[in-house]
């Protein structure tokens, strides 16, 4: 395209002549780039909020035990009897990990509870106190708390504090609503937010009590459900994995744990948050088809409505082939058009969307997410010029005689 | 020896290929017409002078025979070098005026120098053949439907001349005009036949056919009468 190309005068002026049909053909590509744009914005900040969640817990290897073994293709399933990390497994980890890191055992099930007479639901992890400052901080705003619980303690999750309206010092009761007496105990402080994170406590929506409570109260003395690892350099995750795999995992056919760690986790979530985000995006895409549909139908009124024009053209010189690259300049121009408003339109509606649905906008801006927009905007304008392509060809490969005829 | 004409017919036919059936338009049409040279065409409805027009024209080309314009066979160019034949070589005046709606008059004038030059006029010869055709500053910014149909003529005819045509094809010229704007146009082509230009002219009109230097009648796609 040359500037002052006569040809795109031409097709500027067709444009303006018809623009309100225009400007109708053009909201198809609008509303497409939008969609594109915007749930390919929303995956990937959804996929980098949930890499930063999730890297903040990567010098951390999760224990669990690896209760549930299919069998080998065409045999029947074998279910192991590891339904817990024991404490003979936990001394084993504990003996390779060494100085190298931190061994933390975890008892967890989920529970019912009422905080100033309102009951919910939410995870209950059984924890050492002297373990917690390890990897759990306190939000002291909700007041002055302390990690050093005692028996009968706990600490709640920042979800549950916001949603339940805690102060430190509120009391809980935890069992089942229906149970007729159910242990109370004292909130000793408040979470920070953790959001998703890898090392499998997530405790935004949890109570946190001491392991010896927990014992008593729901038995499994020593019966892991997790064990995590908390190492000091995270180059050697490697080694200790497999160490630990070694030492414990004897039995190759029946391993006795499983060992992951936040990479391992980080690669299937990003993978799969990957395959969602282009499955919406490919939705968002039908509405540039029938977009696509739309401009076709404009461009082919748009030739046809010309045919003398064209005949005109044709019979005094012009080539077909400038005849072909006037209609393909309505059709980009067009695109253009659609894709310039969808583009704002895409950082408007995009950031609202990201806001309300992931919380932050921190990522919005990063190249990641953005490149979603000149992405969206790009595939609008190719649409468009596909869709002209025919239209183009027909006006191209008209008879000059039976066109100059045309009224 | 004998100079090669200008445009030169040996034999043309053109036969359509209809539902109906084939319908020849020309009748092994043989002609000769040199250089200066001004020819009416005449002849009545359906006798061949548009379908000839049309074959001078290069917007289509014999079913059989020879048409040589300039010493080169058109039947042998591909389309691209008649279509450039036809912006270098040929400045069509139609009936109907056929302006581009889009363009004002000195773009419409400016338009074939574009499709020659590849960029914008800026010798200022597009202003100067529009005043040349009486067409002033302020009219030539007008688009056509805002010019009356003499004025649409004459931004017609600048537009013809814009690019040095040697052949002029006027397709009834002053058909849509009345007659003092008509007897005008008709002045504007003398003049250009007596710089050197050839001017072929189709016209049912023998008043204006008494302009031209020779007449051919047509009749059911043949040359029935030269004079």
């Amino acid at each position: 395209m040359k500037f002052g190309d006569i040809f795109f005068d031409l097709s500027m002026r067709s444009v303006r002549l018809n623009f309100t049909r225009s400007m109708l053909a053009a909201i198809g590509i609008v509303i497409g780039v939008v969609a594109i744009s915007s749930m390919g914005m929303l995956g990937t900040n959804m996929q980098l909020e949930v890499k930063e969640q999730l890297s903040s817990s990567a010098n951390t290897i999760v224990i669990t035990p690896d209760s549930v073994r299919m069998g080998a293709p065409g045999t029947a399933p074998s279910s192991s009897s590891n339904s817990a990390v024991t404490k003979t497994q936990l001394t084993k980890i504990t003996s390779v990990v060494g100085q190298n890191g931190t061994v933390i055992p975890i008892y967890t099930t989920s529970s019912q509870f009422t905080i100033n007479s309102l009951p919910g639901r939410g995870m209950v992890y059984g924890l050492d106190p002297a373990d917690i400052p390890e990897f759990l901080t306190l939000n002291n705003t909700y007041g002055q708390g302390t990690t050093n619980l005692g028996v009968n303690e706990v600490l709640v999750g920042s979800a549950i504090a916001s949603n339940f309206g805690v102060t430190v010092g509120d009391r809980i009761k935890i069992g089942s609503v229906t149970a007729s007496s159910r242990p109370q105990l004292r909130i000793a402080g408040i979470l920070n937010p953790r959001g998703t994170v890898a090392d499998g406590v997530s405790t935004d929506n949890a109570i946190v009590v001491n392991s010896k409570w927990y014992t008593n109260q729901y038995g499994g003395k020593d019966e892991y459900n997790q064990v995590n690892i908390i190492v000091k350099d995270t180059d050697n995750i490697p080694d200790i994995e497999s160490a630990v795999d070694a030492k414990i995992n004897t039995n190759a056919k029946s391993p006795a744990i499983r060992i992951r760690d936040a990479e391992s986790l980080l690669a299937t979530t990003t993978s799969t948050l990957g395959t969602v985000t282009t499955f919406i995006m490919a939705i968002g895409g039908i509405s540039l088809v029938v977009a696509a549909v739309s401009i076709f139908n404009v461009m082919m009124m748009s030739v046809n409505e010309r045919i003398q024009e064209i005949g005109i053209l044709l019979s005094i010189g012009t080539e077909r082939g400038e005849v072909r690259r006037m209609f393909l300049y309505e059709a980009f121009i067009l695109g253009l058009l659609g894709a310039t408003i969808g583009g704002i339109c895409s950082l408007l509606i995009g950031y609202s969307v990201v806001d309300s649905m992931i919380g932050t906008t921190q990522y919005f801006f990063m190249f990641d997410s953005i490149v979603y927009v000149p992405l969206g905007m790009a595939i609008g304008i190719v649409v468009c010029i596909i869709s002209g392509v025919y239209p183009a060809w027909k006006a191209s490969n008209m008879d000059p005689i039976d066109a100059l005829r045309s009224e | 020896m004998t100079e090669t004409p200008l445009i030169q017919l040996v034999g043309v036919t053109k036969t359509y290929h209809l539902e109906s059936g084939d319908f020849t338009a020309l009748k092994d049409v043989s002609l000769d017409i040199p250089e200066n040279d001004f020819v009416a065409i005449m002849g009545p409805s359906g006798s061949g002078k548009s379908t000839m027009m049309n074959q001078l024209g290069l917007l289509d080309i014999p079913t059989s025979g020879t048409l040589c314009i300039s010493g080169k066979d058109v039947s042998r160019m591909s389309n691209l070098e008649r279509t450039h034949m036809r912006r270098d070589l040929i400045g069509y005046i139609f009936q109907k005026f056929y302006l581009i709606p889009l363009l004002s008059a000195y773009e419409n004038v400016e338009y074939p120098l574009i499709l020659k030059y590849k960029k914008r006029d800026t010798s200022g010869k597009a202003a100067e053949l529009l005043a040349r055709v009486g067409i002033d500053a302020g009219m030539s910014s007008h688009r056509p439907t805002q010019l009356s149909g003499g004025q649409q003529q004459r931004v017609a005819i600048a537009r013809a001349l814009v690019n040095d045509p040697k052949i002029l094809l006027c397709d009834e010229p002053t058909g849509n005009l009345d007659r003092k704007t008509g007897l005008q146009i008709m002045d504007i082509l003398c003049t250009l036949h007596n710089e050197g230009r050839t001017v072929i002219l189709v016209t049912h009109d023998p008043k204006i056919a008494e302009y031209a230097t020779r007449t051919i009648r047509l009749d059911d796609g043949q040359i029935v009468e030269e004079s």
